[in-house]
C-alpha cells in the first residue's frame, strides 16, 4: 500500500511545480508580524492519512498547534509526491520525506533541511511469503525468485550492491500486494508497518526483513522545511516542532483519536488496521536514542553515516555536510 | 536548396527561443534546476547517459511500433465490422469507445497481471491508447462513401466484397490515414505508460530517474520519446503521401 505503484509522469510533476515565484514571496511576506492571528502552514504528506503520520494528525487533534499559534493544514499526498521538490519550491513550508531524499535533494542545490524524524529506524523492509522459510534478509537473494522493488531507490541500490541481484528477477512494485498474493515466490518491498498488515489480512503468511539490519538505516518521515524560511521563520519551525513531538507523544500513549481522523481521510484503511500499524510502528519511532534526546531527534553521526553510504553507491557524487542537512529546533 | 529551409527553418524558430528562453530562466535562478532542468543539463544527460538511453529508446520503439501496427490492423477490421450494418455498429460502437475513455494507468497494473512484466504489457498498453482514433476514423471513412458511386457499384451487381475492396476502402483511405496519424503518437505516450509498469524502456528510466532526483535525465528520456513520436508520424505521412498524391486533393501539390 505505502509504495505501490508510482505512475505520475515527471513531466506531469514539473508542469504541477512550474508557477512558483509568487508563493514564496507569499511565504515570506506574511511572516511573524502577524502575532494575533494564527500563523498558518502547510505539510505535504507523502502518502496519504495512515498512522505513518499519526502524530501530525494527534496533534491537530489534541490542540497542540492551535495553542501555539499555529493553523497547519495537512495536505495528503500520493505515489511519488515530489514533497522535497515542493518545499524547495515554496509550494509548502513544511513537507514529510526520507533523510536519503533531503541528501539527494541538497546535492542538486534544493535547500530542504531536516527538523524532526518520526522513524528512528527505518521501517522499509521486504516481505516474504512465510512458507519460504527464510531466517535474513540474505535468503532472499539466494533462492530464485521475483524481488518487486521501486528502482532508483537508494536502498535497492543498497541491497543490490550488498547481495547481488544475479539469483532474483526484479520488477517494478506496480502490481502491489495482488501480486504478492498470487506468486508463492515473490518478495515485495514494504513498509513493515503497513503492506505485511494488510497481506495477513488477507490470508497470506509472511515473514518481513527490516532493511536497516542490513546495514542501511536512513531516519524516515522526516518533516522538512526550507532553509531560507528556517531562518526567517525560526520560531514558527520551533513552535511546530514542539507541537509535533507533543502530537507524537499523544498517539504514541492512544492512537484512537487521530485514528479516526485518519481513516474517515483515508478509508482504504479500517479501524482494526489502523491500530496494529499504529502499534507495530512504536518501537521504531521510540528508541533509547529518543528516551535521551526526545522523539524525533537527530545526530549528525548517522546523517554521516547514511552521507557516506550514498557515496559508495553513487548516488551522491557532491555530498552535502551532515551538519547542514538537519536541524534540531 | 532555398526550398528546403522553408520547411526546416520555421519548426526551429520556436524551438531555439524556447530552448534558449529556459536555459536563461534557469541560469539565472528564476527557475531553480530542481523545478525545471536547464536544458543543457538535459542535453548533457542524453550523452552522458547515452548507452542506457539508447537501448531504451530502441526498446520503446520496438513496442510502439507493434502497438501502432495492431492498432492499424485491429482498428482497420473492426471499423469494417462496425460499418457492414446500421444495427452492428450501434450495437457495438460504444464498447470501442471504452478504448478512448478507459483510464490505462488506473488499468497498467492488471496489463502485468495478465501480460507479465515484458514487451506484452507495453505493447498491450499501446494498443489500448491508440486503437481508438483508428476505429473511429476508418468508421467515419467508411460511411461516407460517395453515393453517386455506390449507386453505380449496385447498378453493376458488384458484390459486397468488391465494394468494400474496391470503393469503400479506398475512399476511406484519407480518414484511414488520418486515424493512423493520431495513433502514431498516442503509441509512443501507451508504450511509455506501459513501461512505467513494468520497468523497460524510456518510460522506466524516467521512472527511476524520478526517484533518483534527476529531473535532467527524466527530460532526457521526455525528449527521445517525443523524437520517436515525431518519426513514426513522419512515416506516417510519408506513407500517406505516397498512398493519396496520385488522386487525392489532400497530398496535391499546394
Amino acid at each position: 500500500m505505502r509504495m505501490t505503484n508510482r505512475l505520475i509522469a515527471g513531466a506531469l510533476l514539473a508542469c504541477a511545480l512550474l508557477p512558483v515565484g509568487c508563493k514564496r514571496q507569499d511565504a515570506n511576506g506574511t511572516g511573524a508580524a502577524s502575532a494575533n492571528a494564527p500563523q498558518h502552514v502547510q505539510i505535504a504528506l507523502n502518502w496519504k492519512p495512515e498512522p505513518e503520520f499519526g502524530g501530525f494528525y494527534a496533534a491537530q487533534a489534541s490542540g497542540a498547534y492551535a495553542s501555539r499559534g499555529l493553523d497547519v493544514e495537512i495536505l495528503p499526498g500520493g505515489s511519488g509526491t515530489p514533497t522535497v521538490q515542493m518545499v524547495g519550491a515554496g509550494r509548502a513550508e513544511f513537507g514529510i520525506a526520507s533523510a536519503d531524499e533531503v541528501i539527494l535533494a541538497r546535492q542538486n542545490h534544493n535547500d530542504v533541511v531536516a527538523i524532526f524524524a518520526v522513524y528512528q529506524t527505518n521501517p522499509q523492509g521486504l516481505m516474504t511469503h512465510a512458507e519460504r522459510g527464510f531466517n535474513s534478509i540474505a535468503d532472499v537473494f539466494t533462492h530464485p525468485g521475483t524481488l518487486a522493488i521501486q528502482r532508483g531507490l537508494p536502498y535497492a541500490d543498497f541491497l543490490e550492491k550488498k547481495y547481488g541481484f544475479d539469483k532474483v528477477t526484479v520488477v517494478p512494485n506496480t502490481a502491489g500486494i495482488p501480486a504478492f498474493l498470487r506468486d508463492p515466490n515473490m518478495t515485495l518491498q514494504c513498509f513493515v508497518t503497513s503492506e505485511p498488515l494488510v497481506a495477513q489480512k488477507a490470508g497470506a503468511k509472511v515473514k518481513t526483513f527490516l532493511v536497516a539490519d542490513a546495514g542501511y538505516n536512513p531516519y524516515t518521515a522526516v518533516l522538512v522545511t526550507r532553509g531560507d524560511y528556517l531562518r526567517s521563520h525560526g520560531d514558527v519551525a520551533k513552535s511546530l516542532v514542539s507541537a509535533v513531538r507533543d502530537g507524537w507523544a499523544a498517539y504514541l500513549k492512544d492512537p484512537a483519536p487521530a485514528n479516526a481522523v485518519m481513516t474517515r481521510l483515508n478509508p482504504t484503511v479500517d479501524a482494526p488496521t489502523a491500530a496494529a500499524m499504529a502499534d507495530a510502528q512504536k518501537q521504531l519511532i521510540e528508541t533509547a536514542d529518543t528516551q535521551k534526546a526526545g522523539l524525533g531527534a537527530m545526530a549528525a553521526d548517522r546523517w554521516r553515516t547514511l552521507i557516506q553510504q550514498l557515496q559508495d553507491l553513487k548516488v551522491v557524487t557532491s555530498p552535502p555536510k551532515a551538519e547542514e542537512c538537519f536541524a534540531n529546533p | 536548396m532555398s526550398n528546403r529551409w522553408r520547411v526546416i527553418l520555421p519548426p526551429l524558430v520556436p524551438f531555439v527561443v524556447v530552448t534558449v528562453g529556459v536555459e536563461v530562466l534557469v541560469r539565472s535562478g528564476v527557475i531553480p534546476s530542481y523545478v525545471l532542468p536547464a536544458p543543457s543539463a538535459v542535453f548533457e544527460s542524453v550523452f552522458r547517459d547515452f548507452r542506457e538511453l539508447a537501448s531504451a529508446t530502441w526498446s520503446t520503439t520496438k513496442a510502439s511500433v507493434a502497438g501502432f501496427a495492431a492498432s492499424g490492423a485491429i482498428g482497420v477490421l473492426i471499423a469494417v465490422a462496425l460499418s457492414s450494418s446500421r444495427w452492428v455498429e450501434r450495437a457495438f460502437y460504444p464498447y470501442a469507445v471504452f478504448f478512448q475513455t478507459v483510464p490505462i494507468i488506473a488499468i497498467a497494473p492488471l496489463l502485468v497481471i495478465w501480460f507479465g512484466f515484458d514487451l506484452r504489457t507495453v505493447i498491450a498498453s499501446a494498443f489500448i491508447v491508440s486503437v481508438f482514433p483508428v476505429i473511429a476514423n476508418t468508421l467515419t471513412g467508411l460511411l461516407s462513401t460517395d453515393p453517386a458511386l455506390r449507386d453505380l457499384f449496385r447498378l453493376y451487381g458488384a458484390s459486397p466484397a468488391a465494394t468494400l475492396w474496391k470503393l469503400r476502402l479506398p475512399s476511406a483511405l484519407p480518414s484511414i490515414l488520418t486515424g493512423l496519424r493520431i495513433a502514431a503518437g498516442l503509441a509512443v505516450i501507451g508504450a511509455i505508460v506501459g513501461e512505467f509498469i513494468s520497468g523497460s524502456g524510456i518510460g522506466g528510466v524516467i521512472d527511476v530517474a524520478r526517484t533518483q532526483q534527476r529531473l535532467d535525465k527524466v527530460f532526457a528520456g521526455l525528449l527521445l520519446s517525443s523524437l520517436l513520436g515525431l518519426g513514426l508520424f513522419a512515416l506516417v505521412n510519408l506513407a500517406s503521401r505516397l498512398a493519396l498524391r496520385h488522386w487525392h486533393a489532400s497530398e496535391q501539390s499546394r
